[in-house]
């Protein structure tokens, strides 16, 4: 094994939404900080939209079970310098405050360790260093401003609009972390302006898009950090007391180490509780790999007479939350509508999977994808003591096991995605669309080393802190202690700056 | 849809060498018979292998084919093999190319040539020129038996009227580039032609030294001929040509979309990862024949007028021996070589054949499937694993076909046109329904 001698004050794994902020904030704190990414580094040019040929995914075998089995690979993770948010939709609205304390307010499900005040001063932090496009007003937030104007609608969206319009339902511009102008982002150059070509899902070749490795990871390098492309951390070392002392990785087949004070684990909702299981370690609660949560993303599908060709634009550029907390219904929290632009092989594979069509019924769908048009939802979806993640018997090709997700839909989901099937017919139907079906989907790799104020309860405490070992921290969307029905990547990113806020503030 | 078969000669050759292979081939499309710089009483240039490729992309991008075939004749074998890199590569200059044909061809390798041949024939210039006697021996020593008047003269009178930098040029320098690994592996539909008498180009080197550069090739022995086997054996040659070009051309995209996909909108990787789709799958291992032919049937069921089932078979068992799939399984599943065997024996085994059903009946023992209500004494997979399987692959089945360039055309999708290798990429200016740009010409099923 190699090794560098030197000791760090920070080592991260994983340079996603969950690592990459806390990485520029500590470097600027004149930390030094390693930053150890198992995928390579790409530049935007790199990537090419094709929906098999992206290479920006996690696509190493996971085994799903349960009822409500969930999709992974393209579905939702990423590798790669940026994680998740090379391919992420970068459709971000905000932590709605009510389920930040659903549990006050319901009974089910959990409150957050955190104010919501507090979170949102994080979360205006991001948007100012991203660079958010959204509408003038925004209907649910009268204070709310974003700092670009709203990118352009596409069919689906305009449909959507007038669905909603007809129902008496608000919508309006989604909010989205891209830039609808040619904007400079410091320490990387300019970031030219959407122009609409709708692969976001295949990685955003004018940098429009926000993503790690265009804004806060060249910010962190700026600041002295060091961000290592394809090291795959496999091991952590402990001295006698347990605390973390360095971590092993692999670098193109070389076992190496890297020694630090402290090590902060932001592998994402799968890969950091996979390792922390499979090296035993901070699981004290036995909470490590529980409360595997994923969002409600039931999707409403119908065709239109019109040429929709909905793969043109930004996919989700129309929003409505009024359905956060709609009244007369049966479930705890609620859900965000959205309209949809997916290419074709991911509709494909949703629609042959997702519902359960094969057929003259396929063939004639996807024939007629031109003028196809759908919305989803993205909605709360509570713990549960069924919904974990355990390891499998069979190993990955470092000798770790490989991680086993069951996931099946308690009746709180089942209540959401039954109310979420009935609204969005309904808007699809005044939008004009015929042959209405839908889709049922899971999305998002939320909970599992969820945080709270009981090292019996929770795997790491508000400040993203384990309650075993005392340099060794979480800050990913593993943390979650509920799901939230906005979409994770603007939170995870905003308890990033605050995790790093608290570190600096409480380290000795 | 235009289309072309561009021809390139050997040393010392010119396009008239084509003549007669070229009048066989007429129907098949337009034949394009080039002189290489420096032969054929064209302007002589000292160009090296690349500068001969980059005088190729000139000649065809000026012709701009939209499905084309290159025929390479040995040191024009080289160029094609090499020209056909580049197409994979991503060159809009080469995009459209669906097939190869090789004639006694150099290969990317250093070409084996003994060095005293190659000694005598870089001296004949010593003088200034290639004299009569000095090209009557070169195109004797080529041919199996002395060719008929007026070929032989025509031969030797282009061996003659030879560039001096053209042929000291490939003799000494074009000849032994090395070439390996710039061509690596190629997927385009190749024809590798050897005369039963030819010497350092023969069938052994051929097998050794062209074959292994094609995933998707097949070499034929013309018997009656060494070296200039289109003067030796024009009809054979071109026959050999006409079937293997024709199903090649026969599978090209339509018209708009090679034509989009060629266009600066498209970026070079995009380019090439969307032809090499469109090429026949690397063959797979892990399906039996009989296997093959109940997922064949199985794609027909799913994808009925869709797919071609025997195409999208092959397909899916590349990918399960490669062994990337998707990124998860069933955890109720075995690893998905051995899901997709047991799955279908089980399939097979519930339908009692399940390929020599009506595709009627196929519908419904699925319908049952997917109810899990079907299950078989003895059979690999229980209904809870039938109905799990079933649903992965379908969507492997949808995933594999939507993401082929056939489909793509098929129902006019666009959306890989959305950025070139430029700094501003175009996008789409228009995301409104019912609004199109002057670019999307591709159609959409009625
Ligand atoms: C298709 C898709 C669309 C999405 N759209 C949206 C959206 O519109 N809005 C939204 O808010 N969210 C969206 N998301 C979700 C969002 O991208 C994620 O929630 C978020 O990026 C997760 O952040 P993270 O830090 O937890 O993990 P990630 O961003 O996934 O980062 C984890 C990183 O850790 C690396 N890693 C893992 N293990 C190791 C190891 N052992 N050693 C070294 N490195 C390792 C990984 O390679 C990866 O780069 C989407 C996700 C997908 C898949
Ligand atoms: S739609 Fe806009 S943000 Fe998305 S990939 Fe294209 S340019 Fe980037």
């Amino acid at each position: 094994m190699s090794g560098a001698a030197d000791t760090v004050d920070v080592v991260i794994v994983g340079s996603g939404a969950g690592g990459a902020p806390l990485a520029a904030r500590l470097a600027k704190a004149g930390l030094s900080v390693v930053v150890l990414e198992a995928g390579r580094a790409f530049r935007p040019d790199d990537h090419v939209p094709d929906e098999l040929a992206a290479d920006i995914y996690w696509m190493e075998e996971r085994l799903s079970g349960g009822t409500d089995a969930t999709a992974f690979g393209a579905n939702n993770s990423g590798m790669g310098v940026g994680g998740s948010t090379l391919h992420w939709g970068a459709f971000c609205p905000r932590p709605d405050p009510r389920d930040l304390r659903l549990r006050s307010e319901s009974g089910q499900g959990e409150d957050w360790p955190i104010a919501h005040d507090e979170l949102i001063a994080y979360v205006d932090a991001v948007e100012r260093v991203i660079g958010v496009s959204g509408p003038e007003l925004y209907p649910w937030d009268q204070a709310r401003r974003y700092e670009l104007p709203p990118v352009a609608r596409n069919a689906p969206a305009d449909a959507m609009a007038r669905g909603c319009a007809a129902l008496g339902i608000a919508a309006t511009d989604a909010p989205a972390a891209l830039v609808s102008r040619d904007r400079v982002q410091p320490h990387w150059g300019e970031r030219r302006a959407c122009i609409n070509c709708g692969t976001c899902h295949q990685g955003c070749r004018t940098g429009a898009k926000a993503t790690t490795d265009t804004s806060w990871l060249p910010l962190a390098v700026a600041h002295g950090a060091e961000v290592r492309s394809e090291c795959r951390v496999v091991d952590i070392e402990r001295d006698g007391s347990g605390r973390v002392t360095g971590v092993v990785y692999v670098r193109h087949g070389e076992r190496r180490r890297q020694a630090c004070r402290a090590l902060f684990l932001c592998a994402g909702g799968v890969e950091t509780p996979r390792l922390l299981l499979n090296l035993d370690l901070a699981n004290s609660s036995g909470q490590v790999g529980r409360n595997f949560m994923a969002h409600v993303a039931t999707q409403v599908w119908g065709r239109f007479d019109a040429d929709m060709r909905m793969n043109r634009g930004y996919p989700s550029s129309l929003i409505t939350e009024d359905l956060m907390r709609a009244a007369g219904v049966d479930h705890a929290g609620g859900y965000l509508i959205q309209s949809l632009g997916v290419m074709p092989v991911t509709l494909a594979t949703n629609l042959a999977r997702g519902a359960g069509l094969w057929g003259q019924a396929l063939v004639d769908l996807l024939d007629d994808y031109n003028r196809l048009g759908g919305i989803g939802i993205n909605g709360e979806c509570l713990p549960s003591d069924d919904n974990r993640l355990t390891l499998a018997d069979e190993t990955d090709a470092f000798g770790l096991r490989k991680a086993r997700i069951d996931f099946s839909y308690g009746p709180n989901e089942r209540a959401i995605d039954g109310h979420a099937r009935r609204t969005m017919t309904a808007i699809w139907e005044a939008a004009g669309a015929r042959d209405i079906f839908a889709v049922d989907r899971s999305a998002h790799t939320i909970g599992t080393c969820r945080m709270g104020s009981d090292g019996d309860r929770a795997v790491v405490d508000a400040d993203g802190r384990s309650f075993d070992i005392d340099n060794l921290f979480i800050c990913d969307n593993s943390v979650f202690p509920s799901a939230l029905a906005a979409n994770p990547a603007l939170t995870i990113m905003a308890l990033s700056l605050r995790t790093a806020d608290r570190f600096l503030a409480t380290r000795g | 849809m235009v289309t072309r078969l561009f021809f390139l000669h050997a040393l010392g050759a010119s396009a008239r060498e084509w003549d007669r292979v070229i009048e066989e081939l007429e129907d098949v499309g337009e034949c394009v018979a080039l002189d290489l710089p420096g032969f054929g009483g064209s302007a002589d240039a000292d160009l090296d292998v690349a500068g001969l490729v980059d005088w190729l992309a000139g000649q065809v991008a000026a012709r701009q084919p939209q499905n084309w075939a290159v025929v390479g004749h040995s040191m024009g074998g080289k160029v094609a093999t090499l020209a056909a890199a580049r197409a994979r590569d991503g060159d809009p200059a080469f995009a459209g190319l669906a097939a190869v044909v090789l004639l006694a061809a150099s290969p990317p390798a250093p070409e084996p040539m003994a060095e005293e041949r190659r000694a005598e024939m870089i001296g004949w210039f010593d003088d200034g020129h290639i004299s009569a006697d000095e090209a009557a021996t070169f195109v004797d020593a080529n041919t199996a038996t002395p060719l008929p008047e007026p070929l032989r003269s025509q031969a030797t009178g282009d061996v003659e009227r030879s560039g001096r930098l053209a042929w000291k040029g490939w003799l000494e320098r074009g000849s032994r580039e090395d070439w390996q690994r710039a061509a690596g592996t190629l997927s385009v539909p190749a024809l590798i032609v050897a005369g039963s008498e030819d010497g350092d180009l023969g069938e052994q080197a051929q097998r050794r030294l062209n074959l292994p550069h094609y995933r998707d090739a097949r070499v034929e022995v013309v018997a009656g001929a060494a070296h200039l086997l289109p003067y030796e054996q024009p009809a054979a040659v071109a026959a050999l040509i006409r079937e293997h070009v024709l199903p090649a051309f026969g599978r090209a995209l339509p018209a708009p979309f090679a034509a989009l996909l060629a266009s600066d909108r498209v970026s070079r990787r995009t380019r090439a990862v969307i032809m090499e789709r469109h090429a026949a799958p690397p063959p797979g291992n892990v399906l039996s024949p009989e296997q093959r032919a109940v997922l064949a049937a199985l794609v027909e069921t799913v994808l009925p007028g869709g797919a071609d089932p025997v195409d999208l078979a092959g397909r899916i068992d590349a990918m399960l021996t490669s062994g990337i799939g998707d990124g998860w399984r069933s955890a109720d599943l075995p690893a998905d070589a051995e899901a997709w065997t047991s799955g279908l024996d089980t399939l097979d085994r519930l339908a009692g054949g399940f390929a020599d059903q009506t595709s009627a009946d196929r519908d419904q023992l699925l319908h049952a499937v997917n109810d899990a209500s079907r299950s078989a004494d003895g059979a690999m997979f229980d209904a809870g694993q039938m109905r799990l399987w079933f649903a992965e692959a379908r969507a492997e089945i949808a995933r594999q076909w939507m993401a082929l360039p056939a489909t793509m055309a098929r129902i006019g999708y666009d959306g890989f046109a959305v950025g070139g290798d430029g700094p501003r990429k175009q996008g789409y200016r228009r995301t409104a329904a019912d609004t199109i740009e002057d670019w999307q010409t591709l159609e959409t099923p009625s």
